[in-house]
């Protein structure tokens, strides 16, 4: 176990590379999207015609991975499947760590040659020890050393955030997603057929890595459900662990006698069980975005009842609408929070009662000062757990109100307010017809720690997953 | 006869579901609060047993062919007489070989009436991803039309066992719906508890369903078992 942890501790931080197979009609994929690796970089293909395409790229080419003059951690495969098992050999040979097979063609086809590849490739590996990735994925993105699955994803600056992903497209779509979101991988693995390791084994490793904070997943059907279980069990206890599941597996057809056989379907376990593990659940990317992001971002609490601030009649109602549908509360505040309201609150367009109605009594953001004893207010109610508050950015923005000056203001005023408040705060940005204009401004709240979300049903749900997953831990419900 | 005794027995006859009556009897020493029942091969037998058991009792059939009893009129209950329960044993007994002409009739089950509280099921299946997983439930119309049930994998911690009763949509109904007397919810829990030690101690057990039990305001008991094996 220790063991394969420190192997894995080496495959996903390799200092040397090979990549097998690349070439002109894949775009030189591998070779590219490892031009920026920190570490070396070898290349290894026999055909002649490929070859000087190869060096063009200014990356040393070799007819064996055998006859590479250095000690190789990592090796990208990319031929076809009939030559695969003689590379898999030679990454035994070379004392490789770990190899990804990029190559398809296996155990997916439920056609016979390929599941018996598939696995006389797994057997080679478990034999020699060598990790193997896949078949059939896009293996290991480590951003902090320029390891990365193609060509545009992100990297440079080690992020906190693990994915691990059964499916190639997710994990390099969450890569992207997550990074326009202030979300930055630390780690990433998108382990296809998973011969060799499966979800278990890279959650243990994502679980013990200290760069980790938050894992999320893509998962389809682990190969070993109870393994899964009880490494998602370790997990939850340590750090946040969000699982997106994607596909049924194909019930296995059986005489059945009781009620209990025939009301245990696939998703009634597969809820219950991410229920007790204290597993966060999502069923899309832009969700499980949302729910990482707010993770990440909000400070944690374990109270459900929020405090609400929009700045018109028509979006006050909506956000109450949001937020009560979840399992979180919109509760009355307390008199002394009202009386203090009574003393300075516009009624004329606006009213009170939770959510505040604000945006008359605040001018939309020009008087910060009356927005500062709102929020200070919420933030001393006693009956409210956490803070919400609309952003006025996107009305400033449309009725071309919004200055420099203004947005650098309010910027300054909620990143203090965050910073002072011991209560979970989040935003509400709304992109409207904005959305080019209003990403940009939503990078800035990030910028400033700010979690923002862009509609209130999307932050109701990150905040009601957020609380659950800390009312977890702290083992009550 | 133990555990072990009766699972083997079964085994070499070829059987995977386990009577009502052995059922109760492996449950019963798994310390689950279960409504004893004894095998009765005569309606002599059968009134030996209900004076035993003291009046009023409830007779089932028990074939290992039939596995819905009320659907073919093989219960009756709150029999509160010796006379009743010779009738009774004659009518369950010929009703089951005019619907089941093929059935193995072992015989019937006697069993103390139990006073009626709020009906919970609880049950047990083995799942190819997860092994052993519990179930839980309201009875009647919730599990069979609602569906309204909750799972957890075995071994259950307490909070497992706790959260599997809140999660339900009806908990009210346990809570003490409408003047009904509150269910003794750590009686429920125990129970649960103790059936995950159970099926983790006992990997040949395929399925299980306890339906109903009674929950009561002190105390819960499960008036019928049965168990299948692998």
């Amino acid at each position: 176990m220790k063991d394969l942890n420190q192997k894995l501790e080496r495959a996903f931080n390799p200092r040397t590379v090979a990549v097998v197979g690349d070439k002109r009609a894949m775009g030189y994929l591998w070779l590219n999207a490892l031009k920026d690796f920190v570490g070396k970089i070898y290349s290894v293909q026999i055909s002649e015609d490929e070859i000087p395409g190869i060096e063009a790229l200014g990356i040393p080419n070799y007819m064996s991975l055998l006859d590479i003059p250095d000690e190789v951690d990592y090796v990208v495969c990319a031929v076809g499947r009939a030559v695969s098992p003689r590379i898999v050999a030679d990454c035994v040979r070379k004392g490789v760590t770990a190899v990804t097979l990029f190559t398809s063609g296996f155990a997916e086809t439920e056609e016979e040659e390929g599941v018996r590849l598939q696995q006389e490739l797994g057997d080679m590996a478990r034999k020699a020890g060598l990790l193997l990735v896949g078949p059939n994925c896009m293996g290991i993105y480590n951003p902090g050393l320029g390891l990365r699955q193609n060509a545009e994803q992100p990297w440079g600056e080690a992020g906190n955030v693990g994915f691990i992903s059964q499916s190639g497209t997710h994990c390099i779509n969450f890569s992207h997603l997550a990074y326009v979101h202030g979300v930055r991988c630390s780690k990433a693995v998108s382990y296809g057929n998973a011969e060799v390791l499966d979800v278990d084994d890279y959650l243990d490793y994502m679980t013990n890595d200290s760069q980790t904070e938050v894992i999320g997943m893509y998962v389809e059907g682990p190969r070993d459900g109870r393994r899964f279980f009880d490494a998602l069990r370790r997990a939850t206890r340590l750090k946040p662990v969000v699982v997106w599941k994607g596909g049924r597996t194909e019930a296995g057809a059986r005489a059945i006698y009781s009620h209990t056989a025939a009301l245990a379907t696939e998703d009634a376990l597969w809820n219950a069980a991410m229920r007790q593990a204290g597993a966060v659940t999502a069923d899309s990317l832009e969700e499980i975005v949302d729910v990482v992001k707010g993770l990440l971002y909000i400070k944690p609490g374990t109270g459900r009842r929020v405090g609400l601030v929009a700045m018109t009649g028509g979006q006050s109602v909506i956000i109450a609408d949001a937020f009560g549908r979840t399992d979180l509360e919109v509760p009355l505040l307390t008199p002394a929070s009202y009386e203090k309201l009574a003393s300075f609150f516009n009624i004329i367009g606006g009213s009170y009662r939770n959510p505040l109605d604000a945006g008359g009594t605040v001018l939309m953001g020009f008087h910060m000062g009356n927005l500062q004893r709102m929020l200070d207010i919420l933030e001393e109610d006693a009956n409210v757990d956490a803070v919400v508050l609309e952003s006025a950015a996107t009305f400033l923005k449309s009725h071309r109100l919004m200055t420099r000056t203004l947005l650098d203001n309010l910027l300054d005023f909620v990143s203090d307010y965050k910073e002072r408040c011991q209560k979970p705060f989040l935003m509400i940005l709304q992109p409207w017809h904005l959305e080019g204009e209003m990403v940009k401004i939503r990078t800035k709240f990030l910028q400033r720690g700010i979690a923002t979300f862009a509609g209130f049903q999307q932050g109701a749900n990150a905040l009601s997953k957020v609380i659950d997953y800390h009312r977890f831990r702290a083992g009550l419900d | 006869m133990s555990t072990i005794e009766i699972i083997d027995r079964a085994k070499s006859e070829g059987r995977t579901i386990l009577t009502e009556v052995e059922s109760k009897q492996i449950l019963g020493e798994a310390g689950i609060p279960i409504a004893d029942a004894q095998l009765a091969t005569t309606r002599e037998e059968a009134v030996t047993a209900a004076r035993r058991i003291g009046l009023p009792v409830v007779l089932k059939i028990v074939s290992p062919d039939i596995s819905h009893k009320s659907d073919v009129g093989g219960v009756k209950l709150n029999l509160g007489s010796e006379e009743e329960v010779t009738a009774a044993f004659d009518e369950i007994v010929a009703a089951a070989r005019s619907a089941e002409s093929e059935a193995t009739v072992l015989g019937v089950s006697v069993q103390k009436m139990a006073r009626p509280g709020v009906e919970v099921i609880m049950g047990m299946t083995m799942d190819p991803q997860f092994g052993p997983v519990l179930m839980f439930g309201l009875g009647g119309v919730f599990v069979e039309v609602l569906k309204d049930v909750s799972f957890r994998i075995v071994p259950l911690e307490p909070r497992d066992a706790r959260q599997m009763i809140r999660d339900i949509q009806g908990f009210p109904v346990l809570e003490g719906f409408r003047g009904q007397e509150p269910a003794d919810l750590a009686a429920l829990e125990d129970m649960l508890m103790r059936l995950s030690a159970f099926v983790e101690e006992h990997p040949e057990i395929q399925e299980l369903d306890l339906n109903p039990i009674f929950a009561y305001k002190d105390g819960a008991l499960a008036v019928d078992a049965r168990i299948v094996l692998s």
